[in-house]
Protein backbone atom coordinates (compact mmCIF):
# COMPACT_ATOMS: atom_id res chain seq x y z
CA UNK A 1 0.00 0.00 0.00
CA UNK A 2 1.09 3.62 -1.11
CA UNK A 3 1.26 6.81 1.01
CA UNK A 4 -1.80 7.27 3.31
CA UNK A 5 -5.28 8.71 1.93
CA UNK A 6 -6.00 9.94 6.16
CA UNK A 7 -3.99 12.44 8.38
CA UNK A 8 -5.31 12.09 11.97
CA UNK A 9 -3.69 15.42 13.01
CA UNK A 10 -6.99 16.78 13.40
CA UNK A 11 -8.17 14.22 15.14
CA UNK A 12 -4.98 13.87 17.68
CA UNK A 13 -5.68 17.41 18.63
CA UNK A 14 -9.15 16.96 19.40
CA UNK A 15 -7.97 13.94 21.44
CA UNK A 16 -5.49 16.84 23.27
CA UNK A 17 -2.73 13.84 23.09
CA UNK A 18 -5.03 11.07 24.50
CA UNK A 19 -4.00 7.79 22.16
CA UNK A 20 -6.60 5.74 23.03
CA UNK A 21 -8.95 8.27 21.86
CA UNK A 22 -7.89 8.14 18.41
CA UNK A 23 -8.05 4.46 18.02
CA UNK A 24 -11.47 4.68 19.28
CA UNK A 25 -12.03 7.22 17.06
CA UNK A 26 -10.71 5.09 14.22
CA UNK A 27 -12.99 1.88 15.14
CA UNK A 28 -15.89 3.56 15.32
CA UNK A 29 -15.11 4.99 11.64
CA UNK A 30 -14.60 1.98 10.50
CA UNK A 31 -17.67 0.68 12.46
CA UNK A 32 -20.14 3.57 10.80
CA UNK A 33 -18.85 4.99 7.62
CA UNK A 34 -18.35 1.88 5.47
CA UNK A 35 -22.38 1.51 5.88
CA UNK A 36 -23.12 5.44 5.38
CA UNK A 37 -21.32 4.80 1.85
CA UNK A 38 -22.93 2.08 0.70
CA UNK A 39 -26.35 3.21 1.95
CA UNK A 40 -25.46 6.68 -0.44
CA UNK A 41 -24.46 4.35 -3.42
CA UNK A 42 -27.86 2.35 -3.19
CA UNK A 43 -30.17 5.97 -2.79
CA UNK A 44 -27.88 7.12 -5.98
CA UNK A 45 -28.76 3.58 -7.89
CA UNK A 46 -32.58 3.89 -6.58
CA UNK A 47 -32.44 7.58 -7.43
CA UNK A 48 -32.98 9.01 -4.30
CA UNK A 49 -30.98 12.17 -4.61
CA UNK A 50 -32.47 13.72 -1.73
CA UNK A 51 -31.21 10.80 0.50
CA UNK A 52 -27.40 10.78 -1.17
CA UNK A 53 -27.33 14.89 -0.28
CA UNK A 54 -28.57 14.15 2.92
CA UNK A 55 -25.69 10.98 3.74
CA UNK A 56 -22.85 13.02 1.97
CA UNK A 57 -23.79 15.57 4.58
CA UNK A 58 -23.62 13.21 7.51
CA UNK A 59 -19.76 11.49 5.87
CA UNK A 60 -18.79 15.59 5.49
CA UNK A 61 -17.19 15.94 9.11
CA UNK A 62 -15.87 12.76 9.34
CA UNK A 63 -13.91 13.36 6.39
CA UNK A 64 -12.53 16.71 7.22
CA UNK A 65 -11.79 15.22 11.01
CA UNK A 66 -10.03 12.29 9.41
CA UNK A 67 -8.16 14.16 7.00
CA UNK A 68 -9.01 12.48 3.77
CA UNK A 69 -8.19 15.48 1.75
CA UNK A 70 -8.71 14.16 -1.75
CA UNK A 71 -12.52 13.90 -1.55
CA UNK A 72 -13.35 17.08 0.90
CA UNK A 73 -14.37 19.01 -2.36
CA UNK A 74 -16.42 15.60 -3.88
CA UNK A 75 -18.32 15.10 -0.72
CA UNK A 76 -19.48 18.59 -0.51
CA UNK A 77 -20.22 18.61 -4.49
CA UNK A 78 -22.64 15.24 -3.86
CA UNK A 79 -24.56 17.33 -0.91
CA UNK A 80 -25.12 19.87 -3.26
CA UNK A 81 -26.25 17.84 -5.84
CA UNK A 82 -28.27 15.69 -3.73
CA UNK A 83 -30.05 18.76 -2.52
CA UNK A 84 -30.87 20.13 -5.78
CA UNK A 85 -31.62 16.86 -7.53
CA UNK A 86 -28.85 17.10 -10.26
CA UNK A 87 -27.62 13.91 -11.53
CA UNK A 88 -25.41 14.02 -14.48
CA UNK A 89 -21.98 11.86 -15.27
CA UNK A 90 -20.51 14.52 -12.87
CA UNK A 91 -22.57 12.89 -10.10
CA UNK A 92 -21.71 9.70 -10.92
CA UNK A 93 -18.32 10.20 -11.38
CA UNK A 94 -17.42 12.10 -7.64
CA UNK A 95 -19.57 9.23 -6.58
CA UNK A 96 -16.88 6.78 -7.79
CA UNK A 97 -14.07 8.91 -6.59
CA UNK A 98 -15.94 9.29 -2.81
CA UNK A 99 -16.40 5.35 -3.29
CA UNK A 100 -12.62 4.42 -4.44
CA UNK A 101 -11.10 6.63 -1.90
CA UNK A 102 -12.87 5.67 1.27
CA UNK A 103 -12.51 2.24 0.32
CA UNK A 104 -8.55 2.94 0.24
CA UNK A 105 -9.07 5.26 3.59
CA UNK A 106 -10.95 2.14 5.41
CA UNK A 107 -8.11 -0.69 4.50
CA UNK A 108 -5.54 1.67 5.50
CA UNK A 109 -7.30 2.00 8.89
CA UNK A 110 -7.86 -1.10 9.97
CA UNK A 111 -4.16 -1.39 10.15
CA UNK A 112 -3.89 1.71 12.49
CA UNK B 1 -21.30 27.05 37.94
CA UNK B 2 -19.40 24.05 39.37
CA UNK B 3 -20.61 21.72 36.34
CA UNK B 4 -21.91 21.90 32.72
CA UNK B 5 -24.59 19.70 32.16
CA UNK B 6 -23.86 19.82 28.36
CA UNK B 7 -25.92 17.94 25.86
CA UNK B 8 -24.87 16.67 22.63
CA UNK B 9 -27.85 15.88 19.81
CA UNK B 10 -25.73 14.26 17.28
CA UNK B 11 -26.58 11.57 14.72
CA UNK B 12 -23.01 11.25 13.00
CA UNK B 13 -21.38 8.70 15.59
CA UNK B 14 -18.54 9.55 15.10
CA UNK B 15 -18.46 13.29 15.54
CA UNK B 16 -20.43 12.76 18.10
CA UNK B 17 -17.98 10.68 20.14
CA UNK B 18 -15.22 13.07 19.49
CA UNK B 19 -17.16 16.24 20.19
CA UNK B 20 -18.05 14.12 23.69
CA UNK B 21 -14.44 13.12 24.19
CA UNK B 22 -13.25 16.81 23.69
CA UNK B 23 -15.99 18.75 25.58
CA UNK B 24 -15.05 16.06 28.54
CA UNK B 25 -11.15 17.09 28.14
CA UNK B 26 -12.64 19.80 30.83
CA UNK B 27 -13.50 17.87 34.22
CA UNK B 28 -16.22 20.65 35.04
CA UNK B 29 -17.97 19.66 31.83
CA UNK B 30 -20.27 16.45 32.17
CA UNK B 31 -21.59 15.67 28.49
CA UNK B 32 -24.19 13.18 27.53
CA UNK B 33 -24.93 12.26 23.51
CA UNK B 34 -28.26 11.76 22.25
CA UNK B 35 -28.34 10.30 18.77
CA UNK B 36 -31.94 11.61 17.83
CA UNK B 37 -34.04 14.87 18.83
CA UNK B 38 -37.13 12.20 19.93
CA UNK B 39 -34.75 11.00 22.62
CA UNK B 40 -32.87 14.22 23.77
CA UNK B 41 -36.41 15.81 24.02
CA UNK B 42 -37.72 12.74 26.48
CA UNK B 43 -34.87 13.60 28.83
CA UNK B 44 -34.94 17.40 28.29
CA UNK B 45 -36.69 17.73 31.70
CA UNK B 46 -33.64 17.03 33.40
CA UNK B 47 -32.66 20.84 32.94
CA UNK B 48 -28.91 20.78 30.66
CA UNK B 49 -27.12 23.99 31.13
CA UNK B 50 -26.51 24.11 27.44
CA UNK B 51 -27.05 21.98 24.45
CA UNK B 52 -24.72 21.35 21.16
CA UNK B 53 -27.59 20.18 18.32
CA UNK B 54 -26.93 18.98 15.26
CA UNK B 55 -28.89 20.64 12.80
CA UNK B 56 -29.77 17.95 10.45
CA UNK B 57 -31.47 14.76 12.25
CA UNK B 58 -33.04 12.22 11.24
CA UNK B 59 -36.11 12.83 13.04
CA UNK B 60 -36.84 16.17 13.01
CA UNK B 61 -35.14 19.25 12.00
CA UNK B 62 -32.81 21.75 13.56
CA UNK B 63 -35.34 24.30 13.56
CA UNK B 64 -38.36 22.29 14.66
CA UNK B 65 -36.16 20.99 17.64
CA UNK B 66 -34.93 24.63 18.58
CA UNK B 67 -38.59 25.27 18.64
CA UNK B 68 -39.60 23.08 21.14
CA UNK B 69 -36.63 23.47 23.28
CA UNK B 70 -37.23 27.30 23.52
CA UNK B 71 -41.24 26.50 24.23
CA UNK B 72 -40.07 24.79 27.01
CA UNK B 73 -36.87 26.54 28.12
CA UNK B 74 -36.90 30.03 26.47
CA UNK B 75 -33.08 30.67 28.62
CA UNK B 76 -31.56 27.36 27.65
CA UNK B 77 -28.61 27.97 25.43
CA UNK B 78 -28.82 26.33 22.63
CA UNK B 79 -25.52 26.32 20.24
CA UNK B 80 -26.40 24.82 16.66
CA UNK B 81 -23.34 22.25 15.11
CA UNK B 82 -24.30 22.19 11.10
CA UNK B 83 -22.28 21.05 8.65
CA UNK B 84 -24.34 23.05 6.75
CA UNK B 85 -22.42 26.93 5.75
CA UNK B 86 -25.61 28.36 4.85
CA UNK B 87 -25.83 31.98 6.59
CA UNK B 88 -29.49 32.09 5.21
CA UNK B 89 -30.14 29.02 7.59
CA UNK B 90 -27.66 30.29 10.56
CA UNK B 91 -29.70 33.56 10.32
CA UNK B 92 -32.82 32.00 10.75
CA UNK B 93 -31.83 29.69 13.51
CA UNK B 94 -30.07 32.58 15.39
CA UNK B 95 -33.31 34.67 14.89
CA UNK B 96 -35.32 31.67 16.60
CA UNK B 97 -33.09 32.19 19.28
CA UNK B 98 -30.21 29.83 18.99
CA UNK B 99 -27.18 31.51 21.30
CA UNK B 100 -24.74 30.43 17.92
CA UNK B 101 -24.20 28.34 15.29
CA UNK B 102 -20.82 26.95 13.98
CA UNK B 103 -19.99 24.96 10.77
CA UNK B 104 -18.48 21.24 11.35
CA UNK B 105 -15.55 22.55 10.04
CA UNK B 106 -11.70 22.09 11.86
CA UNK B 107 -11.96 25.44 13.82
CA UNK B 108 -15.64 24.12 15.16
CA UNK B 109 -14.05 22.73 18.19
CA UNK B 110 -12.31 26.57 19.43
CA UNK B 111 -15.73 27.85 18.75
CA UNK B 112 -17.52 25.49 21.04
CA UNK B 113 -15.08 25.78 23.27
CA UNK B 114 -15.24 29.45 23.57
CA UNK B 115 -18.97 29.97 23.02
CA UNK B 116 -19.14 27.55 26.36
CA UNK B 117 -16.72 29.69 28.15
CA UNK B 118 -19.31 32.74 27.43
CA UNK B 119 -22.50 30.45 28.89
CA UNK B 120 -20.56 29.90 31.56
CA UNK B 121 -19.53 33.65 32.14
CA UNK B 122 -22.96 34.74 31.77
CA UNK B 123 -24.84 32.08 33.55
CA UNK B 124 -22.09 32.79 36.92
CA UNK B 125 -23.21 36.55 36.45
CA UNK B 126 -27.05 35.54 35.83
CA UNK B 127 -26.49 33.68 39.17
CA UNK B 128 -25.06 36.93 41.01
CA UNK B 129 -27.67 39.02 39.36
CA UNK B 130 -30.73 36.89 41.05
CA UNK B 131 -28.60 36.83 44.69
CA UNK B 132 -28.49 40.42 44.28
CA UNK B 133 -31.67 40.82 43.39
CA UNK B 134 -33.00 38.17 46.05
CA UNK B 135 -30.99 40.75 48.58
CA UNK B 136 -32.68 43.83 47.23
CA UNK B 137 -35.94 42.48 47.63
CA UNK B 138 -35.92 41.18 50.90
CA UNK B 139 -34.17 44.32 52.13
CA UNK B 140 -37.33 46.32 50.51
CA UNK B 141 -39.99 43.62 51.57
CA UNK B 142 -42.33 45.89 52.64
CA UNK B 143 -42.50 43.75 55.84
CA UNK B 144 -39.95 44.81 56.67
CA UNK B 145 -41.06 48.44 57.09
CA UNK B 146 -41.16 48.81 60.95
CA UNK B 147 -44.20 49.81 62.77
CA UNK B 148 -47.36 48.06 64.22
CA UNK B 149 -49.54 51.19 64.78
CA UNK B 150 -52.48 51.44 62.41
CA UNK B 151 -51.85 54.51 60.59
CA UNK B 152 -48.49 52.06 59.47
CA UNK B 153 -50.79 49.11 58.81
CA UNK B 154 -53.17 51.17 56.46
CA UNK B 155 -49.50 52.38 54.85
CA UNK B 156 -48.91 48.27 54.15
CA UNK B 157 -52.39 47.74 52.95
CA UNK B 158 -52.16 50.25 49.99
CA UNK B 159 -48.18 49.51 49.26
CA UNK B 160 -49.65 45.52 48.72
CA UNK B 161 -52.32 46.81 46.62
CA UNK B 162 -50.08 49.03 44.05
CA UNK B 163 -47.52 46.28 43.98
CA UNK B 164 -50.42 44.63 42.07
CA UNK B 165 -50.88 46.82 39.17
CA UNK B 166 -49.00 49.26 37.22
CA UNK B 167 -51.19 52.27 39.04
CA UNK B 168 -48.87 55.88 39.43
CA UNK B 169 -48.43 55.77 42.97
CA UNK B 170 -47.91 59.74 45.29
CA UNK B 171 -46.42 59.24 47.78
CA UNK B 172 -46.47 62.60 50.57
CA UNK B 173 -45.24 62.77 53.67
CA UNK B 174 -43.19 65.31 56.06
CA UNK B 175 -39.29 64.95 55.28
CA UNK B 176 -37.87 61.75 57.31
CA UNK B 177 -41.23 59.75 57.16
CA UNK B 178 -39.85 56.92 54.50
CA UNK B 179 -40.76 57.67 51.30
CA UNK B 180 -38.13 56.72 49.10
CA UNK B 181 -38.28 53.13 51.46
CA UNK B 182 -42.14 52.99 50.46
CA UNK B 183 -40.89 53.91 46.33
CA UNK B 184 -38.52 50.83 46.69
CA UNK B 185 -40.87 48.77 48.61
CA UNK B 186 -43.30 49.04 45.90
CA UNK B 187 -41.06 48.70 42.84
CA UNK B 188 -38.91 45.95 44.56
CA UNK B 189 -42.36 43.39 45.07
CA UNK B 190 -43.95 44.72 42.05
CA UNK B 191 -44.00 42.93 38.01
CA UNK B 192 -41.57 45.46 37.18
CA UNK B 193 -39.05 44.68 40.02
CA UNK B 194 -36.66 42.61 36.79
CA UNK B 195 -36.26 45.90 35.60
CA UNK B 196 -34.37 49.09 36.72
CA UNK B 197 -35.65 51.42 39.31
CA UNK B 198 -34.40 54.86 38.60
CA UNK B 199 -35.01 57.71 40.86
CA UNK B 200 -34.76 61.17 40.38
CA UNK B 201 -34.60 63.82 43.38
CA UNK B 202 -36.43 66.95 41.26
CA UNK B 203 -35.05 69.72 44.23
CA UNK B 204 -31.32 68.58 43.97
CA UNK B 205 -31.13 68.84 40.36
CA UNK B 206 -30.92 72.70 38.77
CA UNK B 207 -33.62 73.70 36.17
CA UNK B 208 -31.79 74.37 33.74
CA UNK B 209 -30.79 70.87 33.61
CA UNK B 210 -33.56 68.77 34.97
CA UNK B 211 -35.30 68.68 31.36
CA UNK B 212 -31.82 66.84 30.06
CA UNK B 213 -31.63 64.31 33.17
CA UNK B 214 -35.52 63.11 32.48
CA UNK B 215 -35.64 62.72 28.72
CA UNK B 216 -31.64 62.81 27.66
CA UNK B 217 -30.37 64.93 25.06
CA UNK B 218 -28.53 64.57 21.90
CA UNK B 219 -24.47 64.98 20.90
CA UNK B 220 -24.45 69.22 20.46
CA UNK B 221 -27.87 70.04 21.95
CA UNK B 222 -26.83 72.36 23.73
CA UNK B 223 -23.62 73.63 24.95
CA UNK B 224 -21.65 71.03 26.98
CA UNK B 225 -23.37 68.46 25.20
CA UNK B 226 -20.25 66.63 24.35
CA UNK B 227 -21.92 63.42 23.94
CA UNK B 228 -25.44 61.45 23.47
CA UNK B 229 -26.82 61.42 26.71
CA UNK B 230 -30.08 58.61 27.74
CA UNK B 231 -32.45 60.43 30.09
CA UNK B 232 -33.74 58.97 33.02
CA UNK B 233 -36.88 57.90 31.19
CA UNK B 234 -35.06 55.72 28.95
CA UNK B 235 -33.41 54.36 31.92
CA UNK B 236 -36.32 53.23 33.31
CA UNK B 237 -38.11 51.92 29.95
CA UNK B 238 -39.61 48.66 31.74
CA UNK B 239 -38.92 49.46 35.07
CA UNK B 240 -39.86 52.32 37.55
CA UNK B 241 -38.68 56.04 37.24
CA UNK B 242 -39.21 57.51 41.07
CA UNK B 243 -39.70 61.82 40.69
CA UNK B 244 -39.18 62.54 44.41
CA UNK B 245 -39.84 66.22 45.44
CA UNK B 246 -41.87 66.59 42.36
CA UNK B 247 -43.72 69.04 43.91
CA UNK B 248 -40.62 71.35 43.06
CA UNK B 249 -40.71 70.83 39.44
CA UNK B 250 -40.82 73.70 37.38
CA UNK B 251 -43.98 74.92 35.77
CA UNK B 252 -42.45 74.67 32.18
CA UNK B 253 -41.09 71.24 32.66
CA UNK B 254 -44.56 69.95 34.08
CA UNK B 255 -46.12 70.71 30.84
CA UNK B 256 -43.35 68.61 29.30
CA UNK B 257 -43.55 65.46 31.68
CA UNK B 258 -47.13 65.91 31.00
CA UNK B 259 -46.59 65.22 27.35
CA UNK B 260 -44.41 62.30 28.13
CA UNK B 261 -46.96 61.04 30.66
CA UNK B 262 -49.60 61.28 28.17
CA UNK B 263 -47.76 60.03 24.93
CA UNK B 264 -45.99 57.31 26.98
CA UNK B 265 -43.07 59.03 24.36
CA UNK B 266 -40.29 61.40 25.13
CA UNK B 267 -38.09 63.12 22.88
CA UNK B 268 -34.31 63.73 23.72
CA UNK B 269 -33.46 67.98 23.51
CA UNK B 270 -31.67 68.37 20.37
CA UNK B 271 -33.57 65.70 18.17
CA UNK B 272 -36.95 65.42 16.82
CA UNK B 273 -37.33 62.14 17.21
CA UNK B 274 -39.76 60.13 19.70
CA UNK B 275 -38.99 57.35 21.59
CA UNK B 276 -41.58 55.11 22.96
CA UNK B 277 -40.90 54.73 27.07
CA UNK B 278 -43.17 52.41 29.16
CA UNK B 279 -42.40 52.81 32.69
CA UNK B 280 -44.36 52.62 35.99
CA UNK B 281 -44.03 56.03 37.50
CA UNK B 282 -43.74 56.74 41.56
CA UNK B 283 -43.85 60.47 43.01
CA UNK B 284 -43.36 62.13 46.47
CA UNK B 285 -43.45 65.13 47.73
CA UNK B 286 -43.45 66.77 51.15
CA UNK B 287 -46.17 69.82 49.71
CA UNK B 288 -49.47 69.39 49.47
CA UNK B 289 -50.10 69.22 46.03
CA UNK B 290 -53.62 70.38 46.32
CA UNK B 291 -52.91 73.68 47.58
CA UNK B 292 -49.94 74.17 45.28
CA UNK B 293 -51.96 73.67 42.52
CA UNK B 294 -54.44 76.23 44.03
CA UNK B 295 -51.77 78.46 44.48
CA UNK B 296 -50.67 77.69 40.65
CA UNK B 297 -47.17 76.84 41.20
CA UNK B 298 -48.66 72.51 39.80
CA UNK B 299 -50.60 72.48 36.69
CA UNK B 300 -54.02 70.67 37.69
CA UNK B 301 -53.86 68.65 34.90
CA UNK B 302 -50.89 66.72 35.97
CA UNK B 303 -51.71 66.60 39.50
CA UNK B 304 -54.52 64.43 38.46
CA UNK B 305 -52.24 62.38 36.18
CA UNK B 306 -49.49 61.90 39.11
CA UNK B 307 -52.58 61.13 41.94
CA UNK B 308 -52.98 58.18 41.30
CA UNK B 309 -53.12 55.61 43.57
CA UNK B 310 -51.99 58.57 47.26
CA UNK B 311 -50.28 56.78 49.49
CA UNK B 312 -49.79 58.97 53.09
CA UNK B 313 -46.61 58.39 55.35
CA UNK B 314 -47.85 59.57 58.99
CA UNK B 315 -45.58 61.64 60.89
CA UNK B 316 -44.03 59.35 63.59
CA UNK B 317 -45.33 61.72 65.99
CA UNK B 318 -48.71 60.03 64.95
CA UNK B 319 -47.80 56.78 64.93
CA UNK B 320 -47.90 56.26 69.06
CA UNK B 321 -45.73 53.13 69.94
CA UNK B 322 -44.03 52.41 66.80
CA UNK B 323 -41.64 55.72 68.02
CA UNK B 324 -39.70 53.03 70.34
CA UNK B 325 -40.41 49.72 68.47
CA UNK B 326 -38.36 51.58 66.05
CA UNK B 327 -35.47 53.34 68.64
CA UNK B 328 -35.00 49.82 69.84
CA UNK B 329 -35.08 48.28 66.08
CA UNK B 330 -32.13 51.27 65.02
CA UNK B 331 -30.18 50.33 67.84
CA UNK B 332 -30.75 46.71 67.58
CA UNK B 333 -29.29 47.23 64.10
CA UNK B 334 -26.66 49.88 64.81
CA UNK B 335 -25.52 46.87 67.67
CA UNK B 336 -25.12 44.31 65.15
CA UNK B 337 -23.29 46.34 62.65
CA UNK B 338 -20.63 47.72 64.71
CA UNK B 339 -20.16 44.23 66.90
CA UNK B 340 -21.36 46.25 69.96
CA UNK B 341 -22.42 44.40 72.86
CA UNK B 342 -26.24 45.05 74.00
CA UNK B 343 -27.13 48.23 74.84
CA UNK B 344 -30.27 48.97 76.80
CA UNK B 345 -32.41 52.73 76.74
CA UNK B 346 -33.01 53.76 80.36
CA UNK B 347 -36.61 54.50 81.87
CA UNK B 348 -35.86 58.31 81.41
CA UNK B 349 -34.69 58.06 78.00
CA UNK B 350 -37.60 56.21 76.59
CA UNK B 351 -39.80 58.89 78.39
CA UNK B 352 -37.68 61.67 76.58
CA UNK B 353 -37.84 59.57 73.32
CA UNK B 354 -41.59 59.12 73.90
CA UNK B 355 -42.28 62.76 74.41
CA UNK B 356 -40.31 64.92 72.12
CA UNK B 357 -42.42 65.55 68.78
CA UNK B 358 -39.91 63.95 66.17
CA UNK B 359 -40.30 66.85 63.36
CA UNK B 360 -37.34 65.27 61.35
CA UNK B 361 -39.06 61.55 61.67
CA UNK B 362 -37.77 58.17 61.37
CA UNK B 363 -34.71 59.40 59.93
CA UNK B 364 -34.17 62.06 63.02
CA UNK B 365 -35.26 59.10 65.14
CA UNK B 366 -31.99 56.54 63.57
CA UNK B 367 -29.40 60.01 64.05
CA UNK B 368 -30.19 59.98 67.44
CA UNK B 369 -30.50 56.64 68.34
CA UNK B 370 -26.91 55.87 66.26
CA UNK B 371 -25.54 59.16 67.95
CA UNK B 372 -26.84 58.09 71.57
CA UNK B 373 -25.51 54.27 70.95
CA UNK B 374 -22.04 55.75 70.72
CA UNK B 375 -22.47 58.06 73.60
CA UNK B 376 -23.60 55.81 75.82
CA UNK B 377 -21.52 54.45 79.16
CA UNK B 378 -22.22 51.13 80.60
CA UNK B 379 -24.54 49.63 77.77
CA UNK B 380 -27.07 52.03 78.84
CA UNK B 381 -28.34 54.92 76.95
CA UNK B 382 -29.42 57.54 79.17
CA UNK B 383 -31.23 61.09 78.41
CA UNK B 384 -28.53 62.43 78.37
CA UNK B 385 -26.81 60.67 75.41
CA UNK B 386 -29.98 62.43 73.47
CA UNK B 387 -29.05 64.91 71.41
CA UNK B 388 -31.70 66.98 70.04
CA UNK B 389 -30.47 68.68 66.95
CA UNK B 390 -33.20 69.14 64.84
CA UNK B 391 -32.92 71.58 61.91
CA UNK B 392 -36.34 70.96 60.52
CA UNK B 393 -38.43 72.18 62.86
CA UNK B 394 -36.48 73.52 66.62
CA UNK B 395 -39.07 75.14 67.84
CA UNK B 396 -40.43 72.36 70.37
CA UNK B 397 -36.81 71.66 71.18
CA UNK B 398 -36.16 75.38 71.87
CA UNK B 399 -39.01 75.68 74.40
CA UNK B 400 -37.43 72.88 76.54
CA UNK B 401 -34.14 74.32 76.47
CA UNK B 402 -35.33 77.13 78.94
CA UNK B 403 -33.87 79.95 76.76
CA UNK B 404 -33.39 83.66 77.77
CA UNK B 405 -36.28 85.48 75.97
CA UNK B 406 -33.46 87.26 74.11
CA UNK B 407 -32.32 83.95 72.92
CA UNK B 408 -35.35 82.92 71.94
CA UNK B 409 -36.00 85.66 70.13
CA UNK B 410 -32.41 85.56 67.97
CA UNK B 411 -32.97 81.29 67.41
CA UNK B 412 -36.72 82.16 66.23
CA UNK B 413 -35.81 84.58 63.51
CA UNK B 414 -32.98 82.74 62.62
CA UNK B 415 -35.14 79.83 61.98
CA UNK B 416 -37.26 82.02 59.78
CA UNK B 417 -34.72 83.15 57.91
CA UNK B 418 -33.45 80.06 57.32
CA UNK B 419 -37.09 78.35 55.88
CA UNK B 420 -37.53 81.53 54.13
CA UNK B 421 -33.86 81.52 52.12
CA UNK B 422 -33.18 84.66 54.13
CA UNK B 423 -35.95 86.22 52.66
CA UNK B 424 -35.75 89.19 55.43
CA UNK B 425 -38.94 91.02 53.83
CA UNK B 426 -40.70 87.56 54.56
CA UNK B 427 -39.83 86.46 57.70
CA UNK B 428 -40.38 90.09 58.85
CA UNK B 429 -43.79 90.09 57.69
CA UNK B 430 -44.51 86.47 59.01
CA UNK B 431 -42.92 87.61 62.81
CA UNK B 432 -44.38 90.80 62.51
CA UNK B 433 -41.75 92.76 63.48
CA UNK B 434 -39.51 95.43 61.44
CA UNK B 435 -37.65 95.02 58.49
CA UNK B 436 -35.23 97.08 59.95
CA UNK B 437 -34.60 95.15 63.37
CA UNK B 438 -33.56 92.45 61.12
CA UNK B 439 -31.43 94.38 59.21
CA UNK B 440 -29.71 95.73 62.45
CA UNK B 441 -29.34 92.05 63.80
CA UNK B 442 -27.84 90.92 60.67
CA UNK B 443 -25.59 93.87 60.71
CA UNK B 444 -24.46 93.47 64.15
CA UNK B 445 -24.05 89.91 63.57
CA UNK B 446 -26.79 88.62 66.36
CA UNK B 447 -28.02 86.32 63.31
CA UNK B 448 -26.22 85.00 60.31
CA UNK B 449 -27.22 84.46 56.70
CA UNK B 450 -26.20 81.37 55.20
Amino acid sequence: MSDKVYNLAQLEELGGGDAEFVTMMVATFLEHTPGQLEEMKAAHSSGDLATLGAIAHKIKPNVDMFGIDAIVQDVRDLEQMGKNGVNTAETVAKLNKVDAELKIAFEQLKQY
Amino acid sequence: MALMKIFVVEDSIPYAKALVHHLGLNPDNEVEHFVDARSFLNQLHRIPDCVLLDYSLPDLSGIQVLKRIRSQMPDLPVLIVSGQEDVGTAVDLLKEGAYDYIVKDANAKDRIWNALNNIKENARLRKEIDVLREEVNQKYDFSNIIGSSLEIKAVYKLIEKATLTNITVSITGETGTGKELVAKAIHYNSKYRKRPLVSINIAAIPTELLESELFGHEKGAFTGAVSKRVGKFEEADGGTIFLDEIGEMDLNLQAKLLRVIQEKEVTRLGSNKNIKVNSRILVATNRDLKEEVRLGNFREDLYYRLLGLPIHLPPLRDRGGDTMLLAKYFLQEFVRENGFSEIKISAAAQQRILSYPWPGNVRELKAIVELAAVLCDDGLIDEKDLNFNSVSDEMDTLVSEGLSLKEYNRRLIQHYLRKNDNNVVEVAKRLDIGKSTLYRMIKNKEINLN
